[in-house]
Parts: C-alpha cells; sequence; structure tokens
C-alpha cells in the first residue's frame, strides 16, 4: 500500500495552525496599532494656503505670543484664527521690506495683501478637529486651569509647518484628566503658560523628579477637578 | 397584561365602579384624582385590547417592521428589508473606501472689518420684538452664533411677557429657515405663465404701472394688510394716505374675532382693548364665559403669568383664587377651572344673563338697575344644560364681600357683543375696572372688523372700483371666507402684487409675488396691548436676494425715487418724533432693552354706558336650533405657521392629535352622528393574531349656508354637545412641503357674516365616503399600570393637613427622614419598604439606598414641576425642541409613537362619564434622572451612566440601540432614532415623489381638489418614510444649536437636563472665580421658557436656591417614588379651590380627612378595608405588618405564568 501522504504532510495542521494564530495576531495588532488616532492622526498636516502660518519664525523666532493672534483662546471655547486683517496689520505693503528685501518673502505673502484687498477670508485648512459628538473643547476652562498649549498641540514653536502632534482620541484625554499633574502648571507659572519651550523643560524637569509625595504636594496645589464623566464633553 | 401593582389595594377596588362607564368593563388598570378615575382616551376607558396592545408593546404595532402603506397587504417583509441593507452595507463600503482620507475642513477667518463683539465659539443675545399673529405682542432675546440665529428666548426686560414665551414666538425662528420660503420675485407673465424676476425688474414695473396710479390719487388701487400695532406702520400708513388719498387701505387678520372691540364699543362708546392686571391682592375669584384667556389670547402669556400668581400654593397659609369656566369646547382655562360647565355658545350667552340677573341687582353699583330692568323684562328662559345652582354660586361667590372689587369675569370670542358689555357692566358694578382689568383705547387699524374689510374688498373689485391689489403679509385666496368667492374676484384684477416671507396661495396667483424679509431680518418696532414700544431689530442680513421688509415696502410704494430704503432710517426717523433727549443714546439703550423704558400706557378705567348695554340685551341672538359651529385657531394659527414642522408636530391642546384639524364634537354628540372615531383590528383569516390599525376618523361633511368642507371627525371629551369646533389654519395648498395638504381649510365654511367670525349656527353635518387617519398622541408614553401620576387635593384640606408629615423613619427613601403630604398621597405611604433592584454607582452599596459622600457635595442637580400653575400651553416642549435639536418626525411616525419630544405635557380626564369629564390635569414629564436609573443597569454597552451631579448622561457615541433602556424606564421618556430624522428633511424630496400626484398650483375658484376629497393625504408627502427623504438643506441645519449633537439613526435620546448650559455655566463661573454656579445663573430651556414659571431647576444642595425650597414643599412627591428610582425631577401636587357648596359630599367629606392609606387613589373605591381610615400618620410598624399582605389577592396561577408578577411579589415582599 503506497503512501499517499508523505510524512511531512503531518505537520500541516500544527502549520496551519500557527499560521492562522500568527495571521490572526498579525491583523489584530495590526489593527490595534495602524486603526488607533495614535497612529492615523497624530503627523495629519494638510496642506496650508501659502504654504502654512510659519510658526516657527513667528512663535519661535520672532517670540510672538500665542493670544498675539489667537486673541479670544481664554474666553472662548475655541481658539480663533486669526482675520486676514491680523496678518495685513504686519504683512502691510513696505512694512516688512526693511527686515526683509527679499523678492522670496515678498512673493510668500503675498496671498495676505491679496485676501485684504478682495476682503476674503483665507481658506485655512482645520488641523484639530474633534468628532461632532464631542461638544465644545473649552480652551477658555483648560487655560483657566493651568494647561499650557504645549500638551495638547505640542512644540508648536518649533514646526514650520503645523501638524497634529497628540492622537486627541478619548483615552488620550482621559489620561491626563486622571492624571491632571503631568500637564497642569502651578498656579504661579500661569503667566508663562504660553511660553512653550519654558513649558516643555518645565514639565520633563517635574516628571524627572516627581516622587509620591511630591506628586501629592502638586496635585494639591494645582486644585483640578478634571471631570472624568461621559457628560462633561458627550451631549 | 403585566401587573406590578404596586399597591396591592387598588386591584380589588377600582373594579367595582365600571357600571358608570360609558363603555365597556374596565379592569384595575386606573388611576385616580379626587376618588375619580384619570384616563387619556376612550380606548383606555373601555380597555380595548387595541389599546392593551398598544401599551404593551414598547412600540406600536408595526413599529419595529418597515412601514407599509395603509392599506397595503404586501409590502416589504424583514427578509427583504435585509437583503437590500446587505447591499446597501456592500455599497456603503465601497462608498467609504475614498473616505478613508480625512477630509478638508476649512477654517474661515474674518477678513477686513471684523465685528467687535463676536467671539468665535460664544453665542451673542439680541434684544428685538415679536408681533404674533392674533396682533399680540412678545419682546425677545435671539441667540445668535457667530452671526447666525438659533434660539429664541423671552426678554426678561419686557413688560408684557417679561422673559417668557409663547409657543409661536419660539417657533417663529423656522419661518426664517423655511426652506419653501419664497426666495426671489416671481411675475406672472400673461403669456409665459409665473418667471423668476429680480427687485430690479419689479422696480422697473413699478415706475411703468405706478404713475399712471398716482396721477388719480390712488383710485383703483387698495391693500390688503396683516394687522400690527406698531409706531412706524402708523406712520408709513399715514405718509401712503397722503401720497394715495384715493387709494383704500384694509386691515385684515383673518382669525380675529372683533368680540372685545364690538362689546367695548357698546359700553364705552369708542373701541377699547383689555389690559388684564391680575394679583394675589385683586383677584379671587375669575369667571371665564368662554374665553381661553391663559391660552388662546393676544397677551395669553402674560396672562398665565398673572393667573398663576393668583394660584400659587406653597404653605398651608396661603390661598388662592378660583376660576369658574363656562365653555363649548375643552381649552387650557377649562382645565385650569375650579368649576367647569360645558355649554354650547348660545347657552353660554343664558349663563351669562341668568348671571347678570343674580349679580347685578345686587351689586350695589347705581346705573347698573337700569340693565337689571332691562333684564328682568328679558324672557330668557334658563337653558337646558345651565345649571342653576352653578350660576347661583358663581354669583354669590362673585357677591361675597371678602371679593367685592376682587374678581374678574371674561367674555370670549364665541360671545355676541352685547354679552361683553353686560360682562364689562357686572365688572364695572363688582369693582373689577380699574383693579384686576383695565382698558386702553384701540387703533383704528386694531378696530377695523377683518371680515367686513374682505367683504367689503371683494365688493370693490368686483364692481371694478379697485383693479390693483397690494397684499401685505396676507393670504386672502387661502383664508377669505368661501362664500365670497374671493377667487373669482381676484382674477378680475389688472394687478396684484403680494409681500409676504412664507409661500401663500396668494403670492402663487399674484401677477408679482416679491419675497418679504422675516421679522429676524429686519428692522421695525411694535407696540404691545399696554401701550409699549420696542424695537424690531435685524439679527442677520435677509438670507435671499434684496427682501424688503414689510415696512421698507410701504415706503417703497410711497415714494419709489428714493436711492435706498433702509427701515432702520424708517424706524430712527419715526423714533425720533417721540423720543426725548439724547436721541442716539435713547436708541441704543432701547436696542440694547429691546423697549423702549416708560412706554407703557397708564390704562383707563372709563366709565360705562349701562343704558347701552341694557338697551343692547334686547338684540341679544335667540337660542338657536340646531348644531352650532364654533371656528377657533390651533397651533399653526391663522395657516401661516402651517409648513412649521415643530408646531405641526406639537400635539393639539385636549385632543392631542398633531398633523390635522380634524373637526371636533362631543362623544356623545358623535355617538348620535355616528361618526365616532374607529380602532379597528385587521383580524387574519385564521384569526390567530391581530394587528391593530392607527385610529381612524370618519369623514363627515360640515356644511354652513350654501358652503362646506369635508373633514375628518374626532371627539374631544368634554365639549358641549350640539357643537362642532373647527380649527382654523389647516388645508393649506401652497404653504410648501410642510404643510401642504394637512389638514381641511375650515375658512372655506366661516360666512363672512359670523357672529365675531367665531361662530354659526345651523351647520349642518352629515357622513361622507372615507376614514382618514388621525394621530394622537394621548396614549403614547403611558405610564401603564402604575397609580397616583398625577396628585390634586383640595385646598381646605392642603390647608388643614399640609403641614403634617408621617412620624415614620423612611428608610426607603433615603435623603428625606419622612413623609410630606404630598408624598403620603401615593403608595410610599404604604408599600412595604423595598430594596432597590436597581443600583447606582454612587450609592452606598445595592441594598442600601442612602447616597454616598458623593452626592453630599457640588452642584446636584433637580427639577421641580408644578402641576398647579402649569397651563399645558407646550411652550416647554417646543423651547426644548429648539434648544436639543430635536428632530420632526412626520404624521404617520408620531402615529407609530416615535415623536421625539424630550419633555411631553400629558393630559389626562377624570371622571366616569366619557362625554363630561370632571377636569383635565397637564402633567409635563421628561426624564426624571433617577438616582437609581432602571435604563443604566440594562444598558450592554454603558452608553447610559451616572454623573456625579446627579444626572443620567446619554453618550449617544456609545449606544448601540438596543432600546433596553427605553423597556425598562418606567416613566417612558426615552425616544429612539429610528431613522435619520435629524439630518433629513421631515418633508421633502424623495425617492418616486414623481410618481406621487404634484399638489399643483392654486387655480382660483377651482382648488386643486386636495381638501375636501378625503383622498388628499394619499398625495401628503408628509407620509414618505423619512428614510426615503432628502437631507437637510443648508437652510434647515442653519436653526440647529451647535452646542448639542445632531442625532443619527440608531441611537437613544432623552432629556439632558441641558447639560450644555449647566456645563457652560461652571467654565464661565470657573474662570469668574466664583465658589460655585450661583443659583439662578442659567435656566434650562423648558424652565426659560414656561410663562408660569412652573418648572424650576437648580442644585438642591444650595438651602436658598428655588429648586431646593420647591422640593422641601409639602406638595412636592416624586413621579412613581415608590420604585425606589429617587427621581430628580419632583411633580408638585395640583392644588384646587372648589366652592363647598358646588361639590359632592365625598369630596367634602374628604377635605376632613388626614391623609392616611388611601389618598390619591380614591377612598371611595376602598370599601374592603374602610378600617384604614384611622391610618392617619403612619407609625413604623405600620408599613411593614401583615394588613397588607392581608389584603393583597394573591393568584398561585398567576405566579406560575406571570414573571413580572413573580417578580413583584417578591419585591413586595409577600411570601406565597
Amino acid at each position: 500500500m503506497s503512501v499517499i501522504f508523505p510524512k511531512w504532510t503531518n505537520l500541516l495542521p500544527t502549520i496551519f495552525a500557527v499560521g492562522a494564530l500568527g495571521g490572526l495576531s498579525a491583523a489584530v495588532g495590526g489593527f490595534y496599532y495602524y486603526a488607533t488616532p495614535k497612529f492615523f492622526k497624530v503627523g495629519y498636516m494638510p496642506k496650508q494656503p501659502g504654504g502654512g502660518f510659519n510658526h516657527q519664525i513667528h512663535a519661535g523666532k520672532l517670540g510672538m505670543d500665542c493670544r498675539y493672534c489667537h486673541t479670544k483662546v481664554e474666553k472662548s471655547y475655541e481658539a480663533n484664527i486669526p482675520n486676514v486683517a491680523t496678518c495685513y496689520g504686519c504683512h502691510k505693503e513696505n512694512t516688512l521690506s526693511i527686515y526683509n528685501e527679499s523678492e522670496v518673502h515678498k512673493n510668500k505673502t503675498e496671498f495676505i495683501r491679496e485676501a485684504y484687498a478682495a476682503d476674503q477670508s483665507i481658506e485655512w485648512r482645520r488641523i484639530h478637529k474633534l468628532p461632532d459628538y464631542v461638544h465644545n473643547f473649552p480652551h477658555q476652562a483648560h487655560l483657566a486651569a493651568g494647561v499650557s498649549c504645549y500638551s495638547c498641540h505640542g512644540q508648536i514653536t518649533a514646526m514650520p509647518e503645523v501638524y497634529e502632534a497628540q492622537p486627541l482620541s478619548m483615552g488620550w484625554c482621559l489620561d491626563c484628566h486622571r492624571n491632571p499633574e503631568t500637564a497642569v502648571l502651578e498656579p504661579q507659572y500661569h503667566d508663562k503658560i504660553t511660553q512653550l519651550v519654558w513649558v516643555e523643560q518645565h514639565l520633563k524637569d517635574r516628571a524627572a523628579k516627581a516622587n509620591d509625595e511630591s506628586a501629592r504636594q502638586l496635585l494639591e496645589s494645582i486644585n483640578v477637578n478634571a471631570p472624568q464623566n461621559c457628560g462633561a464633553c458627550h451631549y | 397584561m403585566s401587573n406590578l401593582d404596586q399597591c396591592p389595594s387598588t386591584t380589588k377596588g377600582e373594579k367595582k365602579r365600571a357600571g358608570k362607564a360609558e363603555l365597556a368593563a374596565v379592569a384595575g388598570r386606573v388611576d385616580s384624582i379626587h376618588g375619580q378615575r384619570a384616563w387619556r382616551s376612550l380606548e383606555e376607558v373601555a380597555d380595548t385590547a387595541e389599546f392593551r396592545d398598544f401599551l404593551e408593546r414598547e412600540f406600536p404595532a408595526g413599529a419595529s417592521e418597515l412601514s407599509r402603506a395603509e392599506g397595503e397587504t404586501d409590502g416589504e417583509s424583514r427578509r427583504n428589508f435585509l437583503k437590500i441593507m446587505g447591499a446597501s452595507v456592500a455599497l456603503a463600503g465601497a462608498a467609504t473606501i475614498p473616505g478613508c482620507r480625512r477630509p478638508d475642513h476649512k477654517i474661515m477667518p474674518f477678513s477686513r472689518e471684523v465685528p467687535e463683539e463676536i467671539i468665535p465659539g460664544k453665542p451673542l443675545f439680541y434684544a428685538t420684538s415679536y408681533t404674533r399673529p392674533d396682533g399680540g405682542v412678545e419682546g425677545l432675546l435671539v441667540e445668535t452664533h457667530e452671526g447666525r440665529p438659533t434660539k429664541i428666548e423671552g426678554n426678561p426686560l419686557h413688560p408684557v411677557n417679561q422673559g417668557k414665551s409663547s409657543v409661536w414666538a419660539l417657533s417663529s425662528i423656522m419661518g426664517l429657515y423655511d426652506p419653501d420660503r419664497l426666495k426671489h420675485p416671481i411675475y406672472k407673465n400673461p403669456a409665459r405663465g409665473r418667471i423668476a424676476a429680480t427687485w430690479d425688474d419689479f422696480r422697473a414695473w413699478a415706475d411703468r404701472a405706478m404713475p399712471e396710479m398716482e396721477a388719480v390719487g390712488g383710485a383703483g388701487l387698495a391693500v390688503l394688510a396683516d394687522k400690527k400695532q406698531s409706531p412706524s406702520r402708523q406712520a408709513a400708513i399715514a405718509a401712503f394716505r397722503q401720497k394715495y388719498p384715493n387709494a383704500r387701505w384694509f386691515a385684515y387678520s383673518p382669525a380675529e374675532s372683533s368680540a372685545v372691540a364690538e362689546g367695548t364699543r357698546r359700553c364705552f362708546g369708542v373701541p377699547m382693548r383689555e389690559v388684564l392686571k391680575m394679583t394675589r391682592d385683586n383677584t379671587r375669584v375669575v369667571v371665564s364665559l368662554d374665553r381661553d384667556f391663559l391660552h388662546n389670547d393676544p397677551a395669553e402669556v402674560s396672562n398665565a403669568r398673572q393667573f398663576s400668581a393668583t394660584r400659587l400654593v406653597m404653605s398651608t397659609k396661603d390661598t388662592m383664587s378660583r376660576l369658574y369656566c363656562v365653555e363649548s369646547g375643552f381649552s387650557l382655562t377649562g382645565a385650569q377651572a375650579d368649576h367647569r360647565l360645558r355649554l354650547s355658545p348660545s347657552q353660554v350667552t343664558a349663563f351669562a344673563v341668568a348671571l347678570a340677573k343674580f349679580v347685578l341687582p345686587k351689586a350695589a353699583a347705581p346705573d347698573s338697575q337700569q340693565i337689571s330692568s332691562a333684564l328682568d323684562r328679558m324672557s330668557v328662559q334658563p337653558a337646558a344644560g345651565v345649571d342653576a345652582r352653578f350660576v347661583e354660586e358663581c354669583a354669590k361667590d362673585l357677591l361675597d364681600s371678602a371679593n367685592r372689587g376682587r374678581t374678574l369675569i371674561l367674555a370670549g370670542e364665541t360671545q355676541p357683543p352685547e354679552v361683553h358689555a353686560l360682562v364689562i357692566a357686572m365688572n364695572a358694578a363688582l369693582g373689577n375696572i380699574g383693579a384686576s382689568i383695565a382698558y386702553l383705547p384701540m387703533t383704528d387699524e386694531e378696530a377695523a372688523p377683518s371680515l367686513a374689510n374682505i367683504r367689503e374688498l371683494t365688493d370693490a373689485i368686483n364692481q371694478g372700483a379697485v383693479r390693483t391689489l397690494v397684499c401685505l403679509n396676507t393670504n386672502p385666496l387661502y383664508d377669505a371666507p368661501g362664500e365670497l368667492n374671493f377667487g373669482e374676484a381676484f382674477e378680475k384684477l389688472q394687478a396684484s402684487i403680494t409681500l409676504t416671507v412664507e409661500s401663500t396661495e396668494t403670492a402663487a396667483a399674484s401677477t408679482w409675488s416679491l419675497n418679504g424679509a422675516h421679522y429676524l431680518e429686519s428692522w421695525g418696532d411694535t407696540q404691545s396691548h399696554d401701550g409699549a414700544i420696542a424695537p424690531v431689530q435685524p439679527m442677520i442680513a435677509p438670507l435671499y436676494d434684496t427682501a424688503l421688509s414689510d415696512l421698507e415696502f410701504i415706503a417703497f410704494l410711497t415714494d419709489r425715487s428714493a436711492k435706498r430704503i433702509d427701515g432702520y432710517e424708517i424706524v430712527r426717523g419715526t423714533w425720533a418724533k417721540f423720543v426725548t433727549g439724547d436721541f442716539d443714546r435713547a436708541w441704543r439703550r432701547a436696542l440694547h432693552d429691546g423697549i423702549i423704558a416708560g412706554t407703557s400706557q397708564s390704562t383707563q378705567a372709563p366709565r360705562v354706558n349701562f343704558a347701552n348695554v341694557a338697551d343692547g340685551l334686547s338684540r341679544l341672538p335667540a337660542a338657536p336650533a340646531g348644531l352650532e359651529a364654533v371656528f377657533c385657531v390651533g397651533n399653526v394659527a391663522d395657516g401661516r405657521f402651517a409648513n412649521v414642522g415643530w408646531l405641526q408636530e406639537l400635539p393639539e391642546t385636549g385632543t392631542r392629535t398633531v398633523w390635522d384639524n380634524p373637526i371636533l364634537m362631543s362623544p356623545a354628540t358623535a355617538k348620535q352622528l355616528d361618526l365616532l372615531p374607529i380602532n379597528y383590528t385587521d383580524k387574519d383569516p385564521n384569526g390567530i393574531y391581530y394587528k391593530s390599525r392607527f385610529p381612524h376618523g370618519q369623514m363627515a361633511t360640515v356644511t354652513v349656508g350654501g358652503q362646506s368642507v369635508t373633514g375628518a371627525a374626532w371627539i374631544l371629551p368634554g365639549m358641549a354637545d350640539n357643537t362642532l369646533l373647527l380649527t382654523l389654519g389647516y388645508g393649506r395648498e401652497n404653504a410648501g412641503l410642510v404643510g401642504d395638504g394637512v389638514g381641511f381649510n375650515m375658512y372655506k365654511v366661516r360666512p363672512a357674516t359670523a357672529m365675531n367670525g367665531r361662530v354659526v349656527t345651523a351647520a349642518r353635518i352629515e357622513h361622507a365616503p372615507g376614514e382618514h387617519m388621525i394621530a394622537s398622541t394621548q396614549d403614547h408614553w403611558t405610564m401603564d399600570n402604575r397609580t397616583s401620576i398625577v396628585r390634586a387635593v383640595d385646598l381646605p384640606r392642603f390647608q388643614k393637613f399640609g403641614d403634617e408629615v408621617a412620624l415614620a423613619m423612611d428608610e426607603l427613601y433615603g435623603t428625606r427622614a419622612e413623609l410630606n403630604f404630598a408624598e403620603r398621597m401615593g403608595e410610599l405611604a404604604h408599600t412595604p419598604p423595598n430594596k432597590s433592584i436597581y443600583k447606582n454607582p454612587y450609592n452606598k452599596s445595592k441594598d442600601e439606598p442612602l447616597p454616598s459622600a458623593a452626592y453630599a457635595t457640588g452642584p446636584q442637580w433637580a427639577m421641580t414641576i408644578d402641576q398647579t400653575t402649569c397651563t399645558g400651553c407646550g411652550a416647554c416642549t417646543i423651547a426644548c425642541q429648539s434648544e436639543n435639536n430635536i428632530a420632526v418626525v412626520g404624521k404617520k411616525e408620531t402615529a407609530k409613537g416615535r415623536e421625539m419630544a424630550w419633555i411631553r405635557v400629558d393630559r389626562y380626564f377624570t371622571g366616569e362619564d366619557v362625554n363630561n369629564p370632571e377636569a383635565m390635569y397637564h402633567q409635563p414629564v421628561a426624564c426624571v434622572h433617577c438616582e437609581n436609573a432602571p435604563c443604566e443597569t440594562v444598558c450592554p454597552v454603558n452608553a447610559t451612566v451616572h454623573g456625579p451631579e446627579g444626572i443620567n448622561y446619554m453618550t449617544y457615541n456609545r449606544c448601540i440601540g438596543t432600546r433596553y433602556c427605553a423597556n425598562n424606564c418606567p416613566y417612558k421618556v426615552r425616544r429612539f432614532n429610528f431613522f435619520d430624522y435629524g439630518v433629513t428633511k421631515f418633508n421633502g424630496d424623495y425617492l418616486g415623489k414623481d410618481l406621487i400626484n404634484p399638489i399643483g398650483d392654486y387655480i382660483p375658484g377651482q382648488g386643486t381638489g386636495i381638501t375636501g376629497s378625503g383622498e388628499h393625504n394619499s398625495i401628503n408627502p408628509n407620509l414618505i418614510p423619512p428614510r426615503l427623504r432628502q437631507k437637510l438643506d443648508e437652510i434647515s441645519r442653519m436653526q440647529k444649536n451647535p452646542d448639542v449633537t445632531v442625532r443619527s439613526r440608531g441611537v437613544m435620546e432623552k432629556c439632558t437636563y441641558c447639560v450644555q448650559r449647566i456645563n457652560a455655566a461652571r467654565i464661565e463661573c470657573k474662570i469668574d472665580g466664583l465658589p460655585g454656579i450661583p443659583d439662578g445663573f442659567f435656566q434650562a430651556a423648558c424652565q426659560q421658557a414656561c410663562p408660569t414659571d412652573a418648572i424650576t431647576f437648580g442644585d438642591m444642595l444650595l438651602p436658598q436656591s428655588k429648586v431646593s425650597r420647591m422640593r422641601g414643599n409639602a406638595r412636592s412627591y416624586a413621579l412613581l417614588g415608590y420604585l425606589n428610582t429617587r427621581p430628580r425631577t419632583s411633580h408638585m401636587v395640583r392644588v384646587m379651590n372648589p366652592k363647598r357648596e358646588l361639590c359632592s359630599a365625598e369630596r367634602v367629606a374628604e377635605w376632613d380627612m388626614p391623609l392616611g392609606h388611601h389618598a390619591g387613589h380614591g377612598e371611595a373605591d376602598h370599601g374592603d378595608h374602610g378600617e384604614h381610615g384611622d391610618h392617619g400618620p403612619e407609625t413604623p410598624g405600620a408599613t411593614r405588618d401583615g394588613q397588607h399582605s392581608k389584603a393583597f389577592e394573591f393568584k398561585p396561577s398567576r405566579q406560575r405564568d406571570d414573571r413580572g408578577y413573580a417578580l413583584s411579589l417578591r419585591v413586595l415582599g409577600v411570601r406565597a
């Protein structure tokens, strides 16, 4: 009686089982990694009109305060995008040419003057956007509590073009709401809230030397009550 | 029928009283008030199989299946549905692949001109004012988001409505975003038909056509304008008249009643308007003679506020006013009455005469004797049905020395002017004029009789005296009396110009139909009935073309040469004439406040000409034979709100019907005419199952004079017999996709000679072929099988026992150690303590319902709803709908019980006689935010969870639509999105639209055959299932509140206690450094709108907050509190103030009976354990001793078959 199946075929069930298991875990693992905001949201950098507002130059090198443009961030839910008039205030014809004579710069900012002349708004692309069922991320409340721009938007002063630095997922929000001491500045530093480089260093230093006791003291001093209930955001 | 009879003693007793019921036997399922059964519909009284089937299904038959056309036998099966769905899922999958890329969202900042006050993300509130369809005025605050008006609220600084608002004002924002409104001028070319045009075209046309008219001083020109009290309008009219001295101006408000103007003219010589000034001090007795002053009145908001102030009982020392109501329908005023008599309009007249015969001779006014002698000469026999004892007691109350000068008698729209004059004379004789009621002169325009005007206009057109007609916000082709044949006359016009905001029949037939500017888009001013002048300021530039407001249009007609017509300049020009001092400062102040301070006029107390009144009595019409028909207005007013879905879907008071205006009559009259509604069941041939169909009304033709209209007949318990109630404003043919073909046009049968425009006698009604589905919410969301839902008590009993609290320590009720008066009216007084089957994360443990420390801090939100002051007007429902983006679902969906209103107003009748119920009760119910919420325990995905501030959250993005929560909610307050209601038009374009007969253009004189055929709903696009509808257009989307999610298909929703407002307030207070949220810092939308402040909301832990005081009041009780759900919303017992002499002996005996075991579900019922009368203050042992188990009839067979029953036994602690 001839052998129909060679002996190695005895291994097939094992191979299939291992393969299926491996495939399954790859699928689950892949989904877990790729289908989360951590992967597909972080780094989102749409093409902006005019090449985008260079935060590295304005907020970094020139040291402009965030609130020079985002004027209503301490009052409103939204950190408003500045009016064309604000851009035009500096990029008027012949205003900045004393600093920068280059044609390149002039051409680059031409769209501002065009928009201003036509009384049209500039169609900036939105980068940080929460889903529709998340309501009114209150910028004003977070600033009042002492959360710096840095904690959600990353080191904006180092971004020539702004991208999404954090996943802005619910788990990520809750991480901070459960441990507010990771991001909230002490009351005495609230005036430094928009100095992102300082804030980054400060938070790193604080995290490095944190122990249980100092964390407890910190939590007491910052005295925030970060809500963790559904109704705080979803309604 | 599952029976969780929480009060064991109810089961037996109530079965005994079935004898008097008109319909079939009654099972023990009913609630009772004052020992009388409370019911919502005849089906409930009869306890029909259909009704039970309706109740026991969470949603009515077919609700979970695909909708199928009426009468169609083979519709889509579930199997088919799955096939289709499979295909669409595949398609959707294919469609979403490109969707993987994140869509570009643009941010568009302002460019050059930056409005300083706009903070993106924060709403702004602007003051304006609004003229209601009936001529009343309400001051408003309009919430705008980045320049987009989204929500209307009352302006607290306006003297008339004082921050509150009516459903009409709240809904008026829908007119702005009405997708069917006129968007540009349309010219009707004689050769080419209707063609789109521009305002410049119209100007060119006017330049050609008008000079000819100007040359003859406007001869041949007539204007038919709506009635508006506005200084600028009056100035514009004066200028127009100066320019065109020969032109004719007709003021026309189709649904108005001329009763007050004519009555006061008889009494005072000049027409005057009534200004009610009821206060606690000057109003102790109110008699309403068919006058719905709480609901259908230009000053309804202020009337309701004043009246409720006289009714508020907060302690046992408080007193309250007494309301007698004699009426033909069953109005909200009737629902508030302590004593009510249903009489036809002519009988009400007889009642008024009988009352005057009692009152006037005894009132010590010197001149009134003339009337007395005139009355003596009258041989008016007391009409059948006028209860002599009722008249006598009512008169005694008016004449009581304690009440002298502190009473008020009001005559209504159905009463002849002579009765109005008589009532004014009575008020004068009783010393009420100048106290509870005062007068102000009417303007000519206001006093102009609309029906006489339209008749005059028709005659003038027919005689050729009018060749050009301008219709300003009027729609005579729809609402002129049918007998005038206005359509024919309209054909004879050389030119017709119609300026209107909404789409109308007249605009469709006019030479020029011009798009008017909505009041939220234009400048203007208003004058309220007390004389106060308020500005109308635009919230947004006109959405379409360069729309002109009526004010600007009159100015244009007056002076075409003006380069720019600007409402702003017109209003400022008018104001400059009477504003003194620094004008700009006063102007800014007025725009800020929404009112010009100090413009309220001082009212007058004119002298009554008694001789005239006495003379008039001889002209009183004789009592008619046959049917009397009363014309009234419903939610859509005179028809101008027909295209507003919110108002179409707001249940009408009394019947709770939506999307319809059936011909109403009393059940007895309906039975006599064989027009009772039909509730059928479709039995399958084998008789194995039956499927209930929605209730239908039988079609009937009403004929008045030579005119007739066919509509569905429906019943309203408590109406006068031999009376028909015809609601105007429906049956529109060119209102738009929402309003077209909804209901029946009753204007057709209203003769121009109808008394006051309201009443006709000798109406005939006969059967017409066909039936018509009626969607009524009366049986929806019923808290079936529960008892003591609505609680009411008579004032003497409350005064005597209100302060008593049960000595018992009640462990099951947690925060309250003792049971107050209201709670002891229900089962809490005698249910054995039950353990919580629902657990709350913030409670100490499942077995111990006491709250943990989490509930002891921070704001803990709570609401109270006072059933004494609630009039049932529905403002809360509409305000909530507006604030929370609640969808409109259409008639057919509503019939299935899918209406979405978060706060519903339940309406109950009481009494054994379905034809003549004792009283009507209203109870607003929204999510009560149980601390031990039954919905939370059953949600498989934790989509509904509890918050630390006591709010039961609903997280839409987690919800997977199992509907378990709705099933487990004893209050039935959860609403499910069966379709994409929120993002599709409730009426609009849809698949297969072209297969349905289109609703054609109006053909004057012929109509379109929509109404009256009995078939018209077959082509009503309103019945198209929402899944086939068109997505919301840009315009309709603009109304949505950006702070609240627009829910999509498959998620549950419910009242959130306006969590968006709570969160906003919390942030605001935190930033301002306030320690907490102060009481009154914000209001929930329903609370904000409620004209009588029946709803309070706030932090119950603040001892000074209004809500904690209300909750602590003896009248506060937890609805279904015995379930141990610990609701955060508590209801407050309705207190009534009946007169001892008019009450039954049992009811009076009740007043001296301390609240023991029985109260709340009828002592009279409980003959079997009368020994409980000594039950008095409960002792701890008494609630748990064997008494109750003894009275409880235990049925072993039921325990086997019925798991619910078995569970209830365990909960009750009965050991079988």
